[in-house]
């Protein structure tokens, strides 16, 4: 049993190595740059409007707090002509961008010239001031100074993001257009006739063969996967030692969060798994002692029937006949508590009768999800046991059929029931996110849910390998449980 | 049962005759066969515009016609009357001299302006007739299940959603299939040590599909990302070149792989693919499929098509199980072993003799696939994930319900839809179980 246990214990490994890169693999492809958006939070905190060069700074060290400096995995295939040092590109559009253009040319040295002469075209453009050129060329308006340097630096910004080569010719006319016509613009002719000059060769290079040469990047430990896993020993711990990272919605660390929210989904979920037992039990019994009976046939067509009913239209219909004021306004619609009339100093006792009616609806739509399921298998289940040569046995020596039943019979039959323990864990991290969201409870469905909607993917992925984990722990629980339960079973 | 039986016996009429017995079933049979004519009819049931219309002297067919159609209507003396837009006009208020209406005269993403705001089924419902005045809405025009907020029409909303949890339900267990049925199949047939193949042979095949993915994917990532920014068919279409090159790779290497005469490289080695298929049923069956559908709606693009195609790649396990289950056992039987004596190549012996033999439990796998892939769908539009806001879906109708608890139409309605067509597919499929195996009758 031991050795059973450690052996299944030791297939999580590879498991979990699958599980992991699937969600880091499904991070690093979400849209949106992480780094703005804790920036833009970060910023909104600050007092003063910052200029650029220390909102880049702040920038620039998010990027490295995150990992994202670094390459993305231990290794990466690309083509020859991409360079293997792409991923130190900051904008997640510029590499983007970069990227497209060199599978386009085949000519990196072109690529990056061209990228870094944009570069430079931008830095000299940022010079540029307005104020000091109408003070220098008093016969053009402020206006129409400000609005010319404006469009400029719109189209320098749409040409680090584009790769479409309409388009670079597109915005290339235009700025010639631009800058050929004010004379202020002369700082950046040099670097423009560059740039021109450099587009000219970009799609004509005769290196198109190297991006059909596959090409294998080693970039070692280095990299943002193991971060991510391990951690860098410093501020950042790693996944294996429970450090899942920082929510992009708020700044705080996500296992603070899931903390917070885990309980009451927990709690949900065990009670209605509790009380789907209660019930489902007896009708599964009932109904398979009473097989093909009248009652039986009919217990079966409203289970079959109550199984096909989606919990969230069970969910939307209690609320709209018990907790609307145009049906019956039994209970409240949504939360789990009150917060005119809620004190958190209140015993355990008060607090669950304050809490009570907020958690009835929820509660059964919870329960009603697994007790048709549940009563099914028990029914199942039960007729196989019934017909077995033992409980003949029993009946055959007169034992009462009440004892037949309960005794003999229904320890049996409660095999099955077991698997569906293997959800329970699993359901306390993900909640069950439609019935949370329907009744407004504060646990980890609305969690997840609301992650989802502001793009928090560390929330996100950090859910999802641990419900993982916890599936696989579950099923390995359940099937020691059988092994306990039925010393038939052993796993040698 | 008669001699005369016995000779024409076959198991599908067996199965047939056994599936009638079960008069419910019987019953959401032929209901499925009404949804499905409902949904390929649903632009003719529910329309705002007209089936057939003489207006002005013009014979015109719009419910037939595409959306962007434009006719202009001319006086009799030749000079320009109107233009009719077929997408912005308001064919309700035309004076046409004959007219057959849709039975439903409303299109689902078609906004009643003058019905906003959560209008009754029983409610008092405006209409604006074709002199300009505003008046209680005739018989024909009144919105027969009511409307949500901004004024579209929830009949024909249902109708169209039809179609799209019709739609979810084909494509998406019909890729669940695909995938299931081989990787089964083969795991099945071949187990850990049926597949033998030299070793050279065996490594060849796995450097062609590195290069297959390289060129197929690695090279062509641009090429089909901007065939699916053209439409889900060009993007279709750039994938099934993909496809093509990585079998074409994996073709050429395993070809060059037999010009090698290396002795130590043309020992016969196993190919493990029963572990393969094995390991990636229970990865996938490791990860809550709700939550892992969700992530993945999170991070592509909104649309109901990706949404299909998600729940189809992520719904494979069990069709698999089931497929291995049967293939393992068949291919010990005689049939398939004199196939194989008779020198059929593994191929054929697989899907010719084995697998056609092996669907029966797999066919019901997919019919109760269908139903919780319609689940699902209608779960994510609930929520509002990976549907697009604009597509008028059963579980979107429902959200819109909860939003607003005084529009119980909002709620009854498209809830008993999702749960009608749920219960069929699930009625239908328990009852083939037990007409296709009656071992399983419970």
């Amino acid at each position: 049993m031991l050795r059973y246990t450690i052996q299944r214990v030791l297939t999580f490994i590879p498991m979990l190595i699958a599980i992991s890169l699937l969600s880091f693999v499904i991070s690093i492809n979400a849209p949106g740059d992480p780094v703005e958006r804790l920036a833009k939070s970060a910023e909104s905190e600050g007092s003063a409007q910052e200029q650029s060069g220390a909102s880049k700074k702040i920038k620039a060290e998010l990027r490295k707090k995150l990992g994202l400096d670094l390459p993305i995995f231990y290794l990466s295939i690309a083509d020859l002509s991409t360079s293997d040092t792409l991923y130190k590109i900051q904008d997640k559009y510029h590499k983007a961008t970069l990227e497209h253009l060199t599978h386009k040319s085949g000519n990196w040295q072109l690529v990056s010239d061209y990228y870094n002469e944009l570069l430079n075209l931008q830095s000299i453009h940022l010079k540029l001031n307005s104020k000091e050129i109408h003070s220098s060329q008093d016969e053009l308006d402020l206006n129409t100074i400000n609005e010319a340097v404006n469009q400029v630096g719109f189209e320098i910004n749409s040409l680090l993001e584009t790769s479409d080569d309409t388009l670079i010719n597109l915005a290339l006319n235009k700025l010639d257009n631009k800058i050929n016509n004010y004379s202020f613009f002369n700082p950046l002719l040099a670097s423009f006739g560059n740039i021109k000059s450099i587009n000219n060769n970009l799609f004509t290079s005769s290196s198109k063969w190297k991006t059909y040469v596959p090409k294998i990047n080693w970039y070692g430990s280095k990299n943002q996967y193991h971060l991510w896993l391990f951690g860098n020993g410093k501020d950042r711990k790693g996944l294996l030692r429970g450090d899942f990272g920082i929510s992009y919605i708020d700044s705080q660390p996500i296992s603070t969060k899931i903390w917070q929210k885990i309980g009451i989904s927990f709690s949900l979920s065990l009670i209605s798994i509790f009380i789907a037992y209660l019930i489902s039990i007896p009708i599964g019994i009932y109904s398979a002692y009473k097989k093909d009976s009248a009652v039986d046939k009919g217990f079966s067509l409203i289970l079959f029937i109550l199984y096909s009913m989606p919990s969230f239209f069970v969910g939307t219909l209690l609320l709209l006949q018990f907790a609307n004021p145009d049906n019956l306004a039994w209970f409240p619609v949504s939360g789990i508590q009150d917060p005119t009339v809620f004190d958190p100093n209140w015993s355990f006792w008060a607090k669950i009768k304050h809490r009570m009616p907020f958690l009835i609806l929820p509660i059964i739509t919870y329960t009603y999800g697994s007790f048709a399921f549940l009563s099914r298998i028990m029914r199942v289940g039960m007729i196989d046991i019934v017909s077995q040569d033992y409980i003949r046995t029993a009946r055959a020596k007169g034992l009462a059929e009440g004892k037949v039943i309960l005794k003999h019979a229904l320890r049996n039959s409660l095999l099955p029931v077991i698997t569906v323990f293997a959800a329970i864990f699993p359901m306390a991290i993900g909640g069950s996110i439609i019935i949370e969201v329907i009744f407004s409870i504060p646990g980890m469905g609305v969690e997840v849910y609301n992650s989802i909607l502001n793009y928090d993917y560390p929330m996100i992925i950090t859910v999802f390998t641990l419900s993982g984990f916890l599936t696989m722990v579950g099923y390995l629980v359940a099937d020691l449980l059988y092994a306990v339960v039925d010393p038939r079973i052993s796993y040698k | 049962m008669s001699n005369q039986n016995l000779e024409n016996f076959s198991f599908k009429k067996y199965a047939w005759n056994q599936f009638k017995k079960d008069k419910i079933a019987l019953i959401c049979l032929y209901l499925l066969f009404l949804l499905i004519g409902i949904a390929v009819l649903a632009p003719v049931i529910a329309n705002e515009r007209p089936l057939y219309a003489e207006y002005k002297g013009y014979t015109l067919y719009p419910a037939f016609s595409s959306e962007s159609r434009t006719d202009s209507i001319f006086k009799e003396n030749g000079s320009l009357d109107e233009v009719l837009q077929y997408d912005i006009t308001d064919w309700r208020t035309l004076d046409f001299k004959k007219v057959v209406w849709p039975l439903i005269p409303y299109s689902p993403e078609g906004m009643d302006r003058y019905n906003r705001d959560y209008v009754s089924p029983s409610g008092k419902q405006r209409f604006k007739n074709k002199d300009g005045e505003i008046t209680e809405a005739p018989k024909k025009f009144r919105h027969l299940l009511g409307t949500d907020g901004i004024g579209r029409d929830l009949a024909s909303g249902l109708i169209h959603g039809t179609r799209i949890s019709l739609m979810v339900g084909l494509v998406s267990m019909g890729i669940a299939s695909l995938i299931g049925i081989i990787l089964g199949a083969l795991a099945g047939f071949f187990g850990d040590n049926k597949l033998k193949m030299p070793r050279i042979k065996y490594h060849f095949t796995l450097i062609g599909l590195f290069f297959g993915f390289f060129y197929g994917f690695g090279q062509r990532k641009y090429a089909i990302s901007d065939g699916f920014s053209e439409g889900v068919v060009s993007g279709m279409v750039e994938l099934l070149i993909s496809t093509g090159i990585i079998i074409l790779s994996v073709t050429i290497f395993r070809l060059i792989s037999r010009l090698i005469k290396i002795n130590k490289l043309q020992e016969e080695t196993y190919v493990p693919i029963d572990t393969f298929v094995s390991r990636g049923i229970e990865l996938l069956n490791s990860i809550p499929r709700l939550l892992l559908i969700i992530t993945i709606t999170a991070v592509v693009e909104r649309s109901i098509w990706i949404v299909m195609i998600i729940i189809g790649i992520t719904g494979w396990t069990g069709i698999a199980r089931f497929t291995r289950a049967e293939l393992l056992r068949i291919r010990s039987l005689e049939f398939v072993q004199a196939a194989q004596s008779l020198g059929f190549s593994s191929a054929r012996t697989i899907f010719k003799h084995a697998l056609p033999n092996a669907l029966a439990p797999v066919f019901v796998s997919i019919a109760f696939g269908i139903a919780s892939a319609i689940l699902i769908e209608s779960g994510l539009s609930f929520l509002g994930i990976g549907v697009p806001d604009d597509i008028v879906t059963w579980g979107s109708l429902l959200n819109l319900g909860r939003q607003n608890l005084e529009a119980w139409w909002l709620i009854i309605y498209p809830g008993m839809a999702i749960f009608l067509t749920i219960t069929i597919y699930n009625m239908i499929a328990e009852a083939s179980r037990d007409a296709l195996d009656p071992r399983l009758k419970s």
